[in-house]
């Protein structure tokens, strides 16, 4: 597909997917979208997909790269910053990207080494050294998180869109329970249910509650997340600390460890490896660009607010 | 205003006859909730209804829309969900959450989109007795003299039904035959009787007089960070309030970058992007800042500029906050009042 050659063809922006550990759900969920597959490779110009074509040209510069999976080698570590060198944006897609995934879900619970050993005995590592799992912003700087598990084909063509004509995006921030409003559904949390749709960032359509399954957090947390109250309440209602900290770890990774680990007091997480970030990391927004007070660009944001 | 009466028995029949005008909607149960839905079979409408999970500003501004299509530097607007519609069961503090929006979206700066879906639609009330989440008397929603085509007051085996307004008129004389004109002494007596059944349900009963003043007083009250350190900022209080308008607007292009759609959906002040403005600043990027805000502008700035608070007691935030944050708690907080969590 890379091969069709026209006259826009310079002009269309260059464009990689890439996926590290994650089960390729969110890569699929683009190959999936069969109505607009076709629209999204003349959008622009897919230079490398492993998974959609055997051409790669992986010694180019990248407008945009899409990186599902998280971190958990150092041979996946040299590419990733091998990525991050060619490409202007780079965006991180699905919860493993974005904040680690399930892989992450123990992060700061005891060594990571033994943890290994338990599940897998003493094996020895030939083809590449496994580390603990980490998101893809703990070793470069992240332009978008797109979050979910998988990420939503609607909030990936509006990222892409957006990017394509060199657009800022923004995501959706707040939490699920306004679309689960929106939806007009019963509330599950007030049914008794451990429903983590109050710390969790829309833009899902708070697909589960609206199929009366309890959220479990899988875009991560949202922007502003009150994660004490949340404990609280479920703890009113009579949920175990245990519980409900295993179920905000299970997709919220890091960026929910961040959150509540001084608010238990449990070990934040082992640091991650080289290239290390400089600087403490502030807690991800999900969905949006990091802030960084060398890199920032000045955002244009237009908001048209009725009062 | 006219009144007429209608037998109970005659309900349904009368409810199938309006759909020769539009789309009938009413009330239907939704586990142990409420929600509008459009009456295929006029059986489902559940008249023991009050709140619905949403109140009836979705059918005026949907939770999102597209305001219009564009495409190549033309756009042409959708209205995609304008037609006749009957709306049925329409309870007092929602019809006038109606008229509250009406002084927003058609008053200065009509709303194109609030209004050719309002022109499309009539309101047919229905009277209730209050449950205990109910505060419409202290908030004087409890009854309406406007704001409704019909409204149908049940009075044990028939229905008290005034109409307000032509459109109104019109309806009823879809199927005529099913109307009665003779009001009686004994009809008169039933209604006081029921009206003063009604207002003696209020468990909730608050004296509002005097509260743009107690809240510019509580202004530094340590009650807003009380409040704000349970918040979880979910939006959920805005959702469901028939009186919350706010909304966000976002251009969806096409893969093919030259057309799309602009897309309206509601908004929060509870949410922290909410008062977020171009160079990064926040005005209220508190989380107690932005309670505060909600509040005020149900509790003291919209008496101040339109003379009634914003609250139409419906009840909907009580039923809805996770962490029990809601008009009633707050007033209670603002008068000094504990406020249990
Ligand atoms: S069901 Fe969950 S997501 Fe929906 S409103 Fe309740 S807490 Fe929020
Ligand atoms: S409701 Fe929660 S678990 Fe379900 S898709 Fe949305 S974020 Fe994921
Ligand atoms: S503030 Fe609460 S009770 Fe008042 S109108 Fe809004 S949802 Fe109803
Ligand atoms: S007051 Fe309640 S419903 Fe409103 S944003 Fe806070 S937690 Fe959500």
């Amino acid at each position: 597909m890379g091969m069709m050659a026209s006259k826009t063809q310079a002009a269309k922006p260059k464009v990689g997917f890439y996926g590290f550990t994650g089960c390729a759900g969110d890569l699929l969920a683009i190959l999936h979208c069969e109505n607009e597959l076709l629209d999204i490779f003349n959008a622009v110009d897919v230079r490398s997909f492993l998974m959609a074509s055997s051409e790669v040209h992986d010694d180019e510069e990248l407008d945009i790269s899409f990186l599902e999976g998280s971190i958990t080698t150092d041979h996946q570590l040299e590419s990733l910053a091998d990525i991050r060198k060619r490409s202007k944006i780079l965006v991180a897609i699905g919860s493993c990207a974005c904040f680690g995934g399930p892989q992450a879900a123990r992060l700061g619970y005891g060594d990571w080494k033994e943890r290994f050993k338990k599940v897998y005995g003493a094996v020895k590592h030939t083809v590449a050294k496994p580390f603990e799992s980490h998101p893809v912003d703990e070793y470069v700087k992240v332009d978008y998180h797109i979050p979910g598990c998988p990420i939503d084909r609607y909030q990936f063509f509006f990222a892409l869109t957006r990017l394509a004509q060199g657009m800022s995006v923004e995501l959706t921030t707040f939490p699920v329970c306004s679309e689960c409003k929106w939806n007009e559904n019963e509330c599950l949390l007030l049914n008794a249910q451990l429903c983590l749709g109050p710390v969790t960032a829309g833009g899902c359509d708070s697909r589960c509650p609206s199929h009366n399954l309890p959220c479990i957090g899988c875009w991560g947390p949202a922007a502003e997340a009150n994660v004490a109250s949340e404990i609280d309440l479920l703890k009113e209602r009579n949920f175990s600390s245990e519980e409900i900290v295993s179920k905000l770890r299970l997709f919220g990774g890091a960026a929910m460890v961040r959150r509540f680990a001084d608010l238990l007091g449990i070990k934040a997480e082992e640091p991650a490896r080289k290239p290390r970030p400089k600087k403490v990391r502030e807690p991800i927004v999900a969905g949006k660009a990091k802030k960084r007070a060398s890199t920032k660009k000045p955002k244009a944001k237009s908001r048209t607010k009725k009062r | 205003m006219k009144a007429l009466k209608l037998k109970k028995e005659d309900l349904y029949t009368y409810l199938e006859s309006l759909k020769s005008y539009g789309e009938l909607w009413g009330p239907v149960s939704r586990g142990e909730h409420y929600s509008y839905a459009k009456l295929a079979n006029v059986r489902d409408v559940a008249l023991q209804a009050l709140r619905t999970i949403i109140p009836p500003k979705k059918f005026f501004v949907p939770p999102r829309f597209n305001m219009f299509r564009y495409s190549q530097g033309t756009y042409s607007e959708t209205f995609e969900d304008v037609r006749p519609r009957v709306l049925f069961g329409i309870h007092p503090c929602d019809i006038h959450g109606l008229m509250i929006l009406d002084e927003l979206f058609l008053d200065r700066f009509p709303d194109p989109y609030y209004k050719k879906r309002r022109e499309a639609t009539a309101i047919l009330g229905l009277s209730c007795i209050p449950d205990d989440k109910c505060m419409a008397r202290s908030t004087n929603t409890h009854a309406v003299e406007g704001g409704f085509d019909l409204a149908f007051n049940e009075l044990g085996e028939k229905y008290l039904v005034w109409v307000g307004s032509s459109l109104g008129d019109d309806l009823v004389r879809l199927n005529i035959d099913l109307f009665s004109e003779e009001i009686e002494t004994s009809d008169v007596q039933k209604y006081l009787e029921w009206r003063r059944k009604r207002d003696s349900r209020y468990k909730l009963n608050f004296d509002l007089t005097g509260m743009p003043d107690i809240m510019e007083l509580s202004w530094d009250s340590p009650l807003w960070d009380e409040l704000a350190d349970r918040c979880l900022s979910c939006g959920s209080c805005s959702m469901v309030c028939p009186t919350c308008n706010c909304y966000n607007i976002r251009d969806v292009s096409d893969l093919s970058f030259t057309s799309g759609v602009r897309q309206r959906r509601w908004d929060s002040c509870m949410n922290k992007e909410y008062a977020l403005v171009a160079g990064g600043h926040n005005f209220r990027e508190a989380r107690a800042e932005r309670l505060k805000l909600y509040y005020t502008h149900k509790l003291k700035a919209f008496i101040t500029e339109y003379g009634k608070p914003s609250c139409v007691g419906c009840g909907r935030c009580i039923d809805t906050c996770p962490v029990s944050i809601n008009v009633a708690e707050v007033i209670r907080g603002l008068k000094g009042q504990e406020v249990k969590l």
